[in-house]
């Protein structure tokens, strides 16, 4: 029989997703657990999960004997074994052999990738990117991390820490950042810098903030989701703030661009729900500061479009294709 | 077995330097000219006078050609170039018309960093990044055993990563590009401003050039730095924390084994390197958690562009005669996998 399905496995901070999926990128069937406080009980728990899914008669004619592998995207620097979460920002793991882990409960052979890097393989090959071989995502959630498909190979980098665009550092001495540096993009274009700006506005009792401390209750239960509720609704403040993000994202980009020269530069993660908020701001600032602008094809700025199952699917797929 | 030769060109704003190159990167021959910056028919005469000269004391089956300025991941045209004439101009016809040679065209701090990765700092490494420090700064990616061009061609284009919100005004329009804070220029304004207002530096500067401020480069500043003039060698490491911060930037986005650090100002050796180690070590994300990619000077001096491009176009030239259509639909399934492809050499 030939495997021309995969499991996709997201561990985050607060729940472990896993999905069966097809050769064309789609979700067969998903299941989730909370994520156990006790790094530990992690891999466990990715197991039995993973054993729930292959095991549910929900699957259909999809039989175990038809699943390629199963590929795990966590958060964190993996190694370039894909065998091994070398620091995970989140969970409590240093040179985690999380392959080996999950692998000996479970029939399937595991490999682990970078959630970023997995979510860009998912939209080069079913979603954003589907018509180029060249993709930079940006995904922007609480931070900002990316993924680079270049001639249909996925970007790892010489020890498998590639693409953490996050934290190239764009401010001098600016904003410290949780990595313990400072001035580092995600502390600018991110969810999270989107939220304490927000917060800032209000606590500054800035008159044009009363619509969006009233969603709230107040600064501290602002989320990133109610800035751009407001924002779609027309709020001027929640706009101003998903356009200075959006500005922050564009000189960023440019910054890549400027490296790695892509086609299609895709915009994922949480904040990216805002669309054009988002991106209009940020591709006007892209092609400001895009060097040589004149003199060179400029990649295309677009939407992400598989939303948070960009990671299930694309760490599905790269097991699938590895076996 | 005749030996496999190529011929190599850098073709900079004020030089052209050509080479007959062997298999191992040797150069057995050279030729130089000043380009003829204002004139792009010039530049083929000068590149096919070259030609025949080198041609006829040796058999060179491919011609590598290294150029200033952007050009496109084909490798036929010069989009543009920011000292020379050039504008979309189809430089690998037009070679390959006047030569009957297979040409093949890159960008010139491409073909050094394929130089290096071949034959020099980088050479049983499999990536490489290269940073080429000059006036400006260039740059070169080489992954798994393959040029990293980007999908137009336009890749490497280290130097205007902006550093600096609203930093100082850089040529290509934008400002706070890296180049205006890492580069030489740096050295070559503060030199000129130090010789203008007379400290004891700028006498000094001013003596080794002969009186004209605007004589100074960052080559006398260099020099006073390895003389041990303190102001000096707070200059250089100055830009090596530029440097060395832009590095870990890189470093954040591309995670290379190595960054191979050529280009004239790389003369300052570790003047330069030691505070840009330091400041790279100081400002990668992830520390203690990730390997970190060692920061060397590169080898082949100013001729590994030559080099790097002859041997480029010699392989290139290898793969056409050897190439069959299985194979390349082979080439390309593997592509689709995800997996990196293997080192070829």
């Amino acid at each position: 029989m030939t495997a021309d399905h995969g499991v996709g496995v997201d561990i985050g901070g607060t729940k472990i997703a896993a999905g069966l999926v097809s050769e064309k990128g789609q979700i067969v069937h998903a299941v989730q657990e909370s994520t156990p406080e006790d790094a530990d009980l992690i891999a466990p728990a990715v197991a039995e999960l993973v054993n729930r899914l292959l095991a549910s008669d929900t699957t259909g004619p999809v039989g175990a004997d038809r699943v390629g592998g199963i590929g795990i995207g966590a958060a964190g620097f993996v190694d370039a074994d894909r065998a091994t979460v070398r620091f995970a920002p989140n969970i409590d793991w240093v040179d985690e052999p999380l392959a080996a882990n999950v692998g000996r409960l479970v029939d399937l052979p595991v490999v682990v990738e970078n959630d970023a890097n997995a979510a860009a393989w998912g939209e080069y090959r079913f979603g954003a990117g589907e018509d180029t071989d060249d993709l930079l995502l940006v995904t922007v959630g609480t931070g900002v991390g990316g993924g680079i498909v270049h001639r249909g190979t996925l970007f790892r980098g010489g020890f498998g820490a590639a693409a953490e665009i996050g934290h190239m550092r764009v401010v001098p001495g600016g904003r410290l950042c949780g990595c313990g540096q400072h001035g580092c993009f995600e502390q600018y274009a991110s969810g999270r810098a989107l939220v304490a700006d927000a917060r800032q506005r209000v606590e500054a009792d800035d008159p044009q903030a009363s619509p969006l401390l009233e969603v709230a209750g107040d600064a501290d239960s602002i989320t990133g989701p109610m800035v751009t509720d407001l924002a779609q609704q027309g709020d001027p403040m929640c706009v101003d703030l998903l356009h200075d993000a959006g500005r922050w994202l564009g000189e960023g980009i440019a910054t890549l661009a400027a490296v790695l020269d892509p086609s299609v530069i895709a915009i994922g993660g949480g904040v990216a729900d805002a669309g054009d908020l988002l991106l209009d701001p940020a591709r006007a600032a892209f092609e400001e500061h895009l060097t040589a602008h004149d003199h060179r094809k400029v990649a295309e700025v677009r939407l992400a479009a598989l939303g948070n199952e960009a990671g299930i699917i694309g760490a599905a797929d790269l097991a699938r294709l590895d076996h | 077995m005749p030996e496999r030769l190529a011929l190599g060109f850098d073709i900079g704003g004020t030089k052209i330097a050509a080479g007959v190159v062997d298999e191992d990167g040797r150069v057995l021959a050279r030729r130089g000219t000043e380009t003829p910056s204002t004139d792009p028919m010039a530049v083929l005469d000068a590149i096919s006078t070259i030609t025949e000269e080198l041609r006829s004391d040796h058999h060179v089956r491919a011609i590598g050609i290294g150029a200033a300025g952007f050009v496109d991941a084909t490798g036929s045209t010069v989009l543009f170039s920011p000292h020379l004439a050039w504008r979309n101009e189809p430089l690998r016809d037009a070679v390959a018309r006047r030569t009957r040679l297979p040409v093949l065209v890159d960008n010139d701090a491409n073909a050094s960093g394929w130089a290096e990765w071949r034959f020099g700092a980088a050479q049983n490494e499999p990536d490489l990044v290269l940073i080429t420090l000059g006036t400006g700064i260039g740059g070169a990616v080489v992954i798994d055993g393959q040029p990293y061009r980007g999908r137009y061609g336009l890749a490497g284009e280290f130097g205007h990563m902006q550093v600096v919100p609203d930093g100082l005004p850089c040529e290509c329009g934008n400002r706070g590009c890296w180049e205006q804070y890492a580069s030489g220029r740096v050295l070559t304004r503060r030199g000129r401003e130090a010789a203008a207002s007379g400290t004891e530096l700028g006498r000094r500067l001013l003596d080794a050039v002969g009186g004209d401020p605007e004589a100074v480069t960052g080559r006398q500043v260099t020099a006073a730095a390895e003389g041990g003039d303190e102001e000096a060698v707070a200059w250089l490491a100055d830009v090596g924390d530029w440097l060395g911060v832009g590095i870990a930037g890189l470093a954040a986005a591309l995670d290379p084994g190595v960054v191979v650090i050529g280009g004239g100002v790389s003369d300052a050796g570790e003047l330069l390197l030691g505070p840009a180690r330091e400041a790279f070590s100081r400002t990668l994300t992830g520390r203690g958690y990730r390997t970190e990619a060692r920061i060397v000077r590169a080898h082949l001096g100013p001729e590994a562009g030559l080099v790097g491009a002859a041997d480029m176009a010699r392989l290139t030239a290898r793969r056409r005669r050897q190439a069959s259509p299985g194979a390349r639909v082979r080439v390309r399934a593997a592509g689709r996998s995800g997996r990196s492809p293997r080192r070829r050499r």
